[in-house]
């Protein structure tokens, strides 16, 4: 007979193949260990364990509770005026320059970061408006509009905060502040790379330089765009300075971002909130049942001990830090094709992490290059939802936009690279903060 | 069938409010204990009980009774691109395998939760059973949407928008 193991792994993949819900599919192969490991082994198994797990896993996941209220956030800042008046300011700092409505994108994409933890709510929102200032007077291709807006968008949760990273730090039991201080210089350092792209790209194809917004009008622009850009601030000293955790802050987001909406800026009805909430509720049951998938998944692969039988199996290959980082670049890149980000968290990392550690890798530096390689994923085809995003934003089919997002593919591996060979860059910013690492 | 999915549309509709009060009341009381740790001084306890309560509440009720396929994170790239007959054998094999599995598991789940009852929260001092009771609902709406599919996939009468991606939803990413 083949072992409970096997079986129940074989059918997870069978599963999540034939189109299940991943989440559900790990609890159905979880709930089949345990069937069967009860059948021949009473004594200490029982199915009901699966359904503790989950329970308990959901119920003692403080730190858990940040991804629905990011998620809120975000949905208010979008249905709200506030990703208008940051375009604006953006515009009015680095519209002069040739390709300007690009750099616009890039700029936007790093301030918006500082808000939301979330690639596709950053695509949705203001990536929704930017596409349609750069095709408006035809000034760039709808393609290129969407490629540019999608690549931008993978900033989203490496500068913090972060909703992959809330799970990452689940799954790696490490610190969720350290891990958003540790995406700071990396995210700056993709946004560096894809504005030198779209310069390059720009002075190639002889794009329009944009009509300068007149610099007397830079404080004005700068005073409606103020109270917006001051939520990161806000967000990073309270969580730096102590005052609040990240789960915290994530209410507090959320809070501010619906004081400055309501009061400030006049632009969220209670109809369009509540559409908000509906929506977000949505979400957090999408991936709230992925968690408990990989809760119950965890415990079967704990029991079976898989992840310290693969550290000691890759311990054998010799491989070295550096080969085993290129090969789990690989690994996730490849895995990035076809699965969603925080789907590849949830899964992969637990099984890893015993080998990270064993290989001498840093969990919060490792952290980082894992979530950058799903973001990554994110925009690599077949399977991108950012991609399907702005697809739909433009109307043009995905191949047409794969095709222009292909150089900022290859300047986020620059960024990857480095991100993954030079851990005293990553770990620059939280070590600063007091991270022992 | 056609009455079926007509009347899942509705229970879906509803149940979206509810989701969304519960979310709410996340988002309201995590602004309270804000407010009553760093302004007030006092320390709380009920606040992170409620929050931690209406998560979990939260998740299983919206997926048992409010999102769609659409809305789920599935593997859809081999599901999508093979032709329809195959699909509806796919359909078939998860909705039997996943209903038959979340039935034979329903009373060792209807054990556990039942037996939390001796256990009570913290604050509110509720016992476990009721704090962990969403679980049964879910663990049954998972069954009956699952013989749906099983039952749509042998009839072919699956429509393509409900197995249909829609990006946008997933904001979590």
């Amino acid at each position: 007979m083949i072992d409970p193991f096997t079986l129940s792994m074989v059918l997870i993949a069978a599963l999540a193949l034939c189109g299940l819900s991943v989440g559900l599919a790990m609890m159905c192969g979880s709930f089949l260990y345990l069937i069967l490991k009860d059948l021949t082994f009473p004594r200490g198994f029982d199915p009901s364990i699966a359904t503790e797990t989950l329970l308990q896993g959901l119920f003692n996941g403080y730190t858990l509770l940040a991804i629905p209220l990011f998620i809120l956030a975000a949905d208010i800042m979008n249905i709200g005026s506030l990703a208008d008046r940051l375009l604006r300011f953006c515009q009015a700092l680095v519209g002069r320059f040739r390709g300007g409505l690009g750099h616009v994108n890039v700029v936007s994409s790093v301030i918006f970061s500082g808000m939301s933890g979330s690639a596709v709510a950053d695509a949705v929102g203001m990536g929704k408006i930017i596409i349609s200032m750069m095709t408006r007077d035809g000034k760039y291709t709808p393609a290129y509009a969407a490629a540019i807006t999608a690549a931008t968008a993978t900033v989203g949760p490496i500068i913090p905060p972060s909703i992959p990273m809330v799970l990452y730090a689940l799954v790696s039991d490490t610190s969720v502040g350290y891990l958003f201080a540790a995406g700071m210089m990396p995210g700056l350092l993709m946004a560096l790379m894809m504005g030198l792209m779209n310069w390059w790209i720009a002075r190639r194809r002889n794009f329009p330089t944009d009509e300068a917004v007149p610099l007397r009008d830079l404080p004005r622009v700068t005073f409606e765009a103020f109270p917006a850009l001051m939520l990161p601030v806000i967000l990073l000293g309270g969580i730096y300075g102590g005052i609040m955790t990240p789960t915290e802050a994530a209410a507090v987001a959320a809070a501010y971002a619906l004081f400055i909406s309501v009061i400030l800026y006049r632009s969220v009805s209670f109809v369009a909130f509540w559409e908000a909430l509906r929506g977000g509720s949505k979400s957090a049951g999408a991936i709230g049942i992925l968690i408990a998938g990989s809760l119950t998944f965890n415990y079967v692969i704990t029991r079976e001990d898989v992840p310290n039988d693969l550290a000691a199996f890759l311990a054998g290959f010799d491989l070295g830090p550096v080969g085993f980082m290129i090969a789990i670049n690989m690994l996730l890149l490849a895995l990035g094709c076809v699965l969603e980000g925080g789907a590849i968290i949830l899964i992969v990392i637990p099984i890893l992490m015993p080998a990270v550690l064993a290989m001498g890798i840093d969990p919060v530096h490792f952290g980082v290059v894992a979530v950058v390689n799903a973001m990554l994923g994110l925009i690599t085809p077949p399977y991108g939802l950012l991609l399907f995003i702005v697809s739909s934003i433009t109307r043009e089919p995905v191949g047409k936009v794969v095709r222009e997002i292909w150089p900022f593919i290859l300047a986020l591996l620059v960024a990857l690279g480095i991100i993954t060979f030079v851990p005293d860059f990553v770990l620059w910013f939280p070590r600063l903060l007091g991270y022992q690492g | 069938m056609e009455r079926a999915r007509h009347l899942a549309d509705r229970i879906s509709h509803y149940a979206n409010h509810l989701a969304a009060a519960l979310l709410l009341s996340m988002f309201v009381v995590f602004i309270l204990q804000i407010l009553f740790r760093y302004v007030l001084g006092w320390p709380v306890l009920w606040t992170v009980e409620w929050v931690t309560i209406a998560w979990l509440w939260g998740i299983l009720f919206a997926f048992a009774f409010v999102i769609k396929t659409s809305d789920m994170i599935r593997l859809d790239i081999l599901y999508n691109a093979v032709p329809d007959r195959l699909r509806r054998g796919m359909d078939v094999f998860t909705g039997l395998t996943t209903a038959a599995i979340f039935a034979y598991t329903l009373p060792h789940a209807w054990e556990y939760v039942t037996f939390m009852g001796i256990e009570r929260t913290a604050a509110f001092r509720w016992p476990f059973d009721i704090v962990f009771a969403i679980y049964i609902p879910f663990h049954i709406a998972v069954i009956i949407r699952m013989l749906l599919v099983a039952w749509s996939g042998l009839k072919g009468k699956r429509p393509v928008d409900e197995t249909l991606l829609d990006p946008e939803g997933h904001d979590y990413d």
